[in-house]
């Protein structure tokens, strides 16, 4: 967070707030007006440099004083210009002391500037403004471009991860161009969504998860970010009001700087390793099993079985589906201008395979970013982006992953006549009808592309009316095509086969405009510094979707409805809009540099509440004492002491139309029928959330050790949530009715977040930098309206399989039972609860019953018989700590960064072992983990001809028995077996730079500069998860609405897996 | 100046209803809006019901069906509150609850000046007789279960309890009675229900009710006479008739013939929730498919078997119904494409001739004919995977013989009344058998020895409508009044698994059926404590009041 803001003001030159830049701009205006006249010029060459370290400043403005001549230095500090022998020059540039400097006839001259500590005070963007930062009263975080480009990042949210204290970034799919949760300051909202707000350069996105795991920010070009500011505490995130309770992410792109042309390529090469297999069972152990499964539950050994011994290892699945992929990505940009306007102009090509057969990701954009000083009084700023993704999304949505590994091994991948492998069925053995399809064939044959090409910017007029009192108007729009393909070839996999062929189109067409006024008035009168600022902003959405689908192809070659059969068409549209309207004022009021308040009022008027409830307040007020700056302060090691307190009020405005009843069509044979789809609840309102932040920084020895800490409370009231009802309310299923958005209760979130920067070395040009940043929090539901409520979530697909929260909790606990061993003998059976029939009385001990070797679950309620009321919260998806470690080394041109990430004490839900160890599924046609070999094997004395005393012969494992109809239910019902501990320590990312010696770069006549690096992304874990991958965030995969996914769950989850890179740049 | 921009016209810009859907409070302006929201309540309400919980509760429970590798909770018997199929119907039902209690409310709430009395009445009939199905569906399966008619009053009470078989089943009666009351004789669009729909209904709910919380095994008498009363009106006044032959009622197309008296209305359509998925389910391959047939290890039971005259004893029976119902090796359906394949895997389509076991094969599956209607190419097209327009029959004119030749034994074991008896062998000899001559025998004791027990009543309607998920809630009426003959007929069936070998092929004439040796799990095991299915365990944790004992409805009187 130390980073060098000085080298930033010009892109904020003229945006909205400017007063720490306000005086060097009127300087230089002075400058430049007072003409003078004509008088004999000599030509002047010179280098401007730092006094610091004698490295010369590129970008330094150079006036001659009564004149309106000027030169700006080059990248290595040179410059020339025309002036008269007896002329003073006058040298400025941001974060250093200006300096006049009399020419006293010499042509050639050295200046060295001196750094000015004032201004060299970091300046950073917040929302609708920008502060100094030394006047920041919130807490927010700043990730520079620096830190963004030490990882390989294919989006935006990437670079966040382990970067900014607070911010709890997971990766929804390890699929290239992937959905990503971020999660600023803990939960707080209980619906799905937690994703924060971004604002990208004054477009308003507000961040979602996808459920077909695709990224709605992926169309961003992270090399284009200057810096990104995570708004956490209440008095920087309430100025967007409504939509900010989930926090506030401002993208800053790039601008130009004034001076020579800089011209800049870089190309990235990676290569993405597969990841470590999961250890499923080959051939031999597979046919083992088989045979033991049918010496049980009866059936015909298969003959190729006969003698498992004799055969090989069969097909490795994840072999097969899983490989080494590149990723090459071509960056060019060019920037540059003169004094009155400034460009920066960049494109790029980004191609990404991915690790698994069926996906990838290509990014093509553009970004143009104008600043015009087009009069006196009249600044125009614009920004136009334009970007392309192409997306191939078979794996992520047909379960390729969770196929593959399912698929037995003595199904070849292909046969020997080339085609397909897959199941096969004989009136003897009949599980191969219930065998997935082959997923590399599913993977080669199935088309899923997504197109989507998005055009974002925006135009700013600032104009200056007189001294203090500026006014801006900015129009920013985000207009979002989508266009995707998926095809469903017919194919022949053995007995698994689709007949007819299926072509799905949609189009999608998403625009958003929004136009800002914006008033702002600073004044300084002694020690007395005042700023305040009026907006009104409008904002508003649309989107429209068009889909067409027909079946019956004749060849799977032609990828178009028209070659489709035309009795099969059928075309569904949809659309929908949102807007709003919103009032903003501030005042910022700082005294001495010692005492800053800042209180800020929003009102937000939202489509998506009744006349009622429409509009939402929201005030914020927040304190900062800089006890460091009181003269009475005279501590020598501390160089910065800063203590602040906030208290806002944030929302969150949940989704649109919950206000009314709808009604979805559907045919009938009558003609289309119309059915409510959701209840209707009028009196939704917004979802409050009231915070409370206490943070403290302190700088020691020349702020050579930075500590920024903040704790919080976040109090969250009316809770937006889809009710979740009984079932005897009729809301689940197909023909349901959606139950209502409501207003469900409330929440608290308590947290705290610790950030350390240090300078370790700094020694004759060897310096080592670190930052470690940790994060806690704890939210717990404190209330809902009804006192017994209990809110579920319950994915259908997964046995119901259940997340639950209740009063006192966390949200979204797993939910169900507790294993407790196998039983070992009949007299245990005898002395524990046993599940029970309807009249309470257990079921039989007896082999087609329960028995030794079925699963022994916990009697929670001690009531002596296992049923529903047993089961108890089961673990935790929510992280208790954290954090991120970065170490930077630079000696010479040698720069080497070094990431750790780590995430401390939350739980996964292992969904794909409890499927994949469960014995019986032999009989589904499917593969299994090793460990469901060791199912629980019983067996009898010889003395024991009645079977009266079984034991285990195995009776150290905790897979039960196999067994056909069993009342214990030893698969079905999920406990707390598969709950396993996510937390890791990962070595996120190490990176080595070499920027080349100038000295040797002068040779070649046109190269400025020119880095080299190497890295390595994921390269090791330390974890106990026995997944692909602990970093599990929420669900994707289409089975349910993205805004109630289900979280911690692994079911064939996409996973991160190492990246090797090597890159190149060169500055021209 | 320009602050002010917007604020003239905020209403408009702040207030937007959805663009792409119809909102309650615009809809219900005209008859035919009236009749568009209540056309839904044939299809898609039922969806979570007709796809697999219709036969798997209703016939594999009941021992009619068998099933060797799935569905082993329900085959035996051991249907536990986290069964798929126990989830999956619990919430069908309260969906049809659901969806007719709002249509009933949006009725009254948004129908217009324009709508007629008529079709306002006719819509909420339809609404109470579809309440009035799944509360019957529910009643049965669960015993007590609680009463909901107004579910936009309740969204927000989470401490409702059940209320009482008593009530459940007079809150049933009183809508199918509203219902027999304002639904026209004929039917305003064909296959919409009628007055007879619901009359035909009110024959099995009093001939259901007859039996609930009689003392001793007395049946009420009353409820009887009234089960018979409406069974004759509607065999002799509604204008059904059987079909002469019973293989037509699923011989494509057969949807609205004149024999139904109410079926779900599925139509083709990429539309998962209305077209028919439990093709899917029961067809046993995708030979005879478009891309599915799940139900390969589904078909008849031996016990289903040995009910059919002659046929395991004998090697055939002149029953017709088992070849529309189930599949022998050799029998031949020209109305289904087959794929078959020769040596070299080559393949080519013939009329379906449904294959044999391997001569060596210890098991085969008697798989389900009823309802299967083969490839698109047998449906004029109208078929593809998981999409079949053929409907699901919920009531059938065949049912209201049966029902009354059963009042008609009432309280007795035996009868020898000429109209039950002429009604028995209408049902009877359509079916290609002889009549039944003398007396109906429903003996009250149940004995394994044939020679000594009869129930000619029970054992037809298992051959009638066996794949009609109808089977387990004869067991249920049983119960009401005699449940350990109940817990006897299903501890004495064989759900085991068997082959059956044809004496040639083609063309077989006798068939061998053979019980798998080394399969184990052959009988149920039904008792007081497993008759009723238990609530969900998903519900009764989330809805906790659902453990308090019931308590009688308020009907508002």
């Amino acid at each position: 967070m130390n980073m060098k803001y000085m080298y930033r003001y010009k892109d904020y030159f003229m945006r909205d707030f400017k007063w720490k830049l306000a005086p060097v701009l009127l300087a230089l205006l002075l400058v430049q007006s007072f003409c003078s006249f004509a008088q004999t010029t000599n030509t002047i060459s010179g280098r401007v440099t730092s006094a610091a370290d004698n490295i010369g400043l590129p970008g330094v403005s150079i006036g001659v004083r009564g004149t309106t001549t000027g030169a700006i230095t080059d990248a290595e500090g040179n410059f020339t210009l025309q002036a008269a022998a007896d002329a003073v020059l006058v040298v400025s540039y941001i974060g250093f002391k200006s300096q006049e400097v009399p020419v006293n006839g010499q042509s050639q001259i050295s200046i060295s500037l001196a750094t000015d500590e004032k201004q060299l005070e970091e300046v950073v963007v917040t929302g609708y403004g920008e502060l100094r930062r030394n006047d920041l009263t919130g807490a927010q975080t700043t990730i520079s471009s620096e830190a963004i480009n030490k990882t390989v990042n294919t989006t935006i949210e990437q670079a966040i991860q382990g970067r900014a204290a607070g911010v709890y970034v997971t990766q929804n799919t390890g699929a290239p161009g992937g959905g990503i949760s971020v999660n600023i300051r803990g939960v707080n909202s209980i619906n799905g969504s937690n994703e924060p707000l971004y604002v990208i350069d004054g477009v308003q996105i507000q961040g979602s998860t996808s459920s077909s795991g695709s990224n709605p920010l992926s169309t961003l070009n992270p090399s284009d970010i200057e810096s990104m500011e995570v708004l956490q505490g209440p008095s920087a995130t309430a100025v967007y009001g409504s939509r900010a309770t989930n926090g506030v992410v401002l993208i800053t792109t790039k601008r130009g700087k004034a001076g020579e042309t800089r011209i800049n390529y870089s190309y990235l090469y990676s290569l993405q390793t597969p990841p470590n297999e999961l250890e499923v069972m080959n051939l031999r152990q597979y046919a083992q099993m088989d045979n033991e499964y049918k010496g049980i539950a009866g059936g015909t050994v298969r003959e190729d079985f006969l003698d498992p011994s004799l055969l090989g290892d069969g097909t490795d699945w994840q072999k097969e589906l899983f490989k080494s992929a590149p990723m090459n990505k071509h960056q060019l940009s060019v920037s540059g201008g003169g004094e009155k306007t400034t460009y920066y102009l960049s494109a790029e090509y980004l191609n990404q395979e991915g690790i698994a057969i069926g996906s990838g990701f290509d990014r093509y954009s553009v970004r143009l970013n104008l600043d015009s000083k087009a009069k006196e009084w009249l600044t125009i700023n614009g920004n136009f982006n334009f970007a392309q993704t192409d997306e191939q999304l078979s794996t992520t949505q047909s379960n390729i992953i969770s196929r593959s590994i399912q698929l037995p091994p003595h199904i070849p991948v292909r046969n020997l006549n080339g085609s397909y492998g897959g199941g096969t069925v004989t009136s003897t053995n009949t599980a191969e009808q219930f065998t997935p399809p082959n997923p590399i064939g599913l993977a080669n044959l199935t088309t899923n592309d997504l197109t989507r090409r998005q055009f974002l910017g925006g135009l700013t007029l600032g104009f200056h009316i007189i001294e203090g009192l500026d006014f801006s108007t900015s129009v920013n729009g985000n207009v979002n095509f989508s266009n995707s393909t998926y095809f469903l070839p017919t194919y022949q996999f053995g007995y698994q086969r689709n007949e007819v062929a299926t072509l799905n189109n949609t189009n999608g067409l998403n625009t958003y405009w929004n136009w800002n006024q914006m008033l702002q008035y600073q004044k300084q009168f002694g020690k007395h510094s005042l700023n305040i600022m009026a907006t009104h902003e409008s904002q508003e959405s649309t989107w429209k979707n068009l889909y067409g689908e027909r079946r019956g192809f004749q060849t799977n070659d032609i990828l178009d409805l028209n070659a489709g059969d035309v009795l099969t068409s059928v075309a569904n549209g949809g659309q929908g809009d949102w807007g709003m309207e919103s009032y903003l004022g501030r005042i910022n009021y700082n005294f001495g540099d010692r005492y800053i308040i800042q209180a800020a009022f929003r009102a937000d008027g939202s489509v998506n509440f009744g006349p009622e409830n429409r509009w939402g307040y929201f005030p914020s007020l927040s304190a900062a004492w800089r006890v460091s700056e009181e003269d009475f302060f005279n501590v020598g090691f501390v160089s910065d002491l800063r203590l602040r307190y906030e208290i806002g009020l944030t929302g969150n405005q949940g989704q649109g139309g919950a206000i009314y009843g709808t009604l979805a069509p559907g045919p009938t044979p009558w003609g289309t029928g119309f059915i409510p789809n959701t209840y209707p609840n009028p009196e939704f309102q917004w979802e409050e959330t009231k915070t409370n932040n206490f943070g403290i920084n302190l700088g020691l020895f020349d702020n050579r050790v930075q500590v920024e800490a903040d704790y919080y409370i976040k109090n969250t009231d009316n809770l937006i949530l889809r009710s979740s009802l009984p079932w005897y309310m009729g809301t689940n299923g197909q023909g349901a009715i959606s139950p209502p958005l409501v207003n469900v209760g409330s929440l608290q979130n308590k947290g705290w977040s610790f950030t350390l920067n240090t300078i370790n070395i700094d020694n004759g040009g060897f310096r080592w930098e670190s930052n470690f940043n940790i994060s806690h929090f704890k939210t717990e539901l404190t209330s809902l309206t009804s006192e017994s409520s209990i809110l579920n979530r319950t994915t259908r697909e997964w046995r119901e399989w259940t997340q639950r929260s209740i009063v006192g909790q966390a949200p979204w606990l797993f939910y169900g039972y507790v294993e407790e061993g196998l039983f070992q003998s009949v007299e245990e059976l005898e002395s524990s609860a046993l599940p029970a029939d309807n009249n309470g009385v257990e079921y039989p001990i007896a082999e087609n019953s329960i028995w030794v070797g079925d699963v022994k679950y916990k009697d929670i309620n001690g009531d002596g018989i296992i049923n529903g009321d047993d089961q108890t919260f089961i673990g935790n998806p929510w992280p208790k700590y954290y954090a991120g470690f970065t170490n930077t080394f630079s000696y010479k041109g040698f720069d080497l960064s070094v990431l750790i990430t780590s995430t401390l004490g939350n739980d996964i839900y292992n969904y794909l072992r409890s499927e994949n160890t469960n014995p019986n599924n032999i009989n589904l046609g499917r593969n299994l983990f090793v460990d469901a070999f060791n199912y629980a094997n019983v067996a009898y004395n010889d003395d024991d001809p009645d079977h009266l005393r079984p034991y285990l012969t195995n009776p150290g494992t905790n897979v039960a028995r196999m067994s056909g109809g069993n009342k214990n239910n030893n698969f079905e019902r999920h406990t707390d077996k598969f709950v396993e501990d996510g937390s890791f320590v990962r070595l996120k990312n190490v990176t080595l730079n070499y920027n080349l010696p100038t000295s040797l770069l002068q040779k070649l006549r046109y190269i400025k500069g020119a880095r080299v690096g190497v890295s390595a992304q994921n390269v090791a874990t330390i974890t106990g998860y026995t997944g692909y991958d602990p970093e599990v965030g929420s669900h994707v995969g289409g089975l349910e609405n993205p805004n109630s996914a289900a979280i911690g769950v692994d079911y064939g989850r996409y996973p991160l897996t190492s990246v090797y890179s090597v890159n190149i740049g060169i500055d021209f | 100046m320009v602050l002010s921009v917007f604020t003239g016209c905020e209403k408009e810009f702040l207030e937007r209803p959805p663009l792409d859907t119809l909102v309650d409070a615009n809809f219900f302006k005209s008859d035919d809006q009236v009749l568009a929201a209540s056309a839904p309540l044939y299809s898609v309400v039922w969806k979570d019901y007709a796809d697999q919980a219709y036969f798997q509760l209703g016939d594999l429970r009941a021992g009619t069906l068998f099933r060797a590798y799935n569905d082993r909770d329900n085959t035996l018997f051991n249907t536990s509150d986290v069964s798929a199929s126990n989830n999956s119907a619990y919430r069908a039902f309260y969906i049809v609850v659901g969806q007719a209690n709002t249509l009933i409310q949006n009725v009254n709430t948004y129908a217009g000046p324009e709508v007629s009395v008529a079709i306002k009445n006719h819509a909420i009939a339809e609404a109470r007789f579809m309440r009035a199905t799944a509360y019957t569906f529910l009643v049965m399966n669960y015993g007590a279960v609680p009463l909901i008619e107004n579910n936009i009053a309740l969204l927000n009470d989470k401490d409702l309890t059940r209320n009482t078989v008593e009530s459940v089943w007079e809150f049933i009666t009183r809508d199918y009675l509203f219902a027999a009351a304002n639904l026209p004789e004929n039917p305003v669009q064909p296959g919409r229900i009628t007055k007879w729909s619901a009359e035909g209904m009110l024959a099995r709910t009093y001939l259901n009710r007859a039996g609930v919380g009689s003392s001793g095994g007395t049946k009420n008498q009353e409820y009887l006479d009234k089960a018979k009363d409406y069974a004759q009106r509607v065999i002799t006044m509604s204008g059904a008739a059987l079909l002469p032959d019973y293989a037509d009622l699923f011989r494509y197309p057969y949807d609205n013939n004149v024999e139904s008296l109410f079926e779900l209305q599925w139509v083709f359509t990429t539309n998962y929730g209305y077209a028919n998925t439990m093709v899917s389910q029961i067809t046993y391959s995708n030979d005879i498919a478009n891309g599915d047939g799940w139900g390969g290890d589904l078909g008849g039971s031996y016990w289903m078997m040995s009910l059919y005259d002659g046929l395991i004893e004998d090697g055939f029976t002149n029953d017709d119904r088992l070849k529309a119902t189930f599949m022998l090796p050799g029998f031949h359906y020209p109305e289904i494409t087959q794929t078959v394949r020769d040596n070299e895997g080559n393949e080519s389509e013939q009329e379906l001739i449904f294959p044999a076991p391997a001569t060596t094969a210890d098991n085969s599956f008697v798989n389900v004919k009823k309802y299967v209607v083969g490839k698109a190419v047998d449906v004029g097209g109208q078929a593809s995977a998981q999409r079949y327009p053929n409907d699901t029959y919920m009531l059938r004119l065949a049912e209201m013989y049966l029902i009354y030749a059963e009042a008609e034994i009432g309280n007795n074991e035996s009868t020898s009344d000429a109209k039950a008896l002429e009604y028995f062998n209408t049902v009877h000899t359509r079916a290609g058998l002889p009549p039944i001559e003398g007396s109906l025998r429903m003996d009250r004791v149940y004995n394994p020895d044939p020679t000594k027990y009869r129930d000619d009543i029970f054992e037809e309607r298992a051959k009638e409508f066996a794949v009609e998920g109808l089977a387990w809630y004869d067991l249920v009426r049983l119960h009401y009044y005699n449940p350990q003959k109940a817990y006897d007929i299903i501890n004495n069936q064989d759900r085991g698994l068997f082959v059956v070998h044809p004496n040639r092929m083609p063309s077989p004439t006798s068939w061998e059926f053979i019980k798998t040796e080394d399969f184990t799990e052959r009988t149920a095991n039904a008792n007081s404590g497993n008759f009723e299915l238990p609530i969900p365990a998903a519900e009764a944790s989330q809805a906790p009041n659902l453990r308090n004992e019931p308590v009688p409805y308020d009907f508002g009187e």
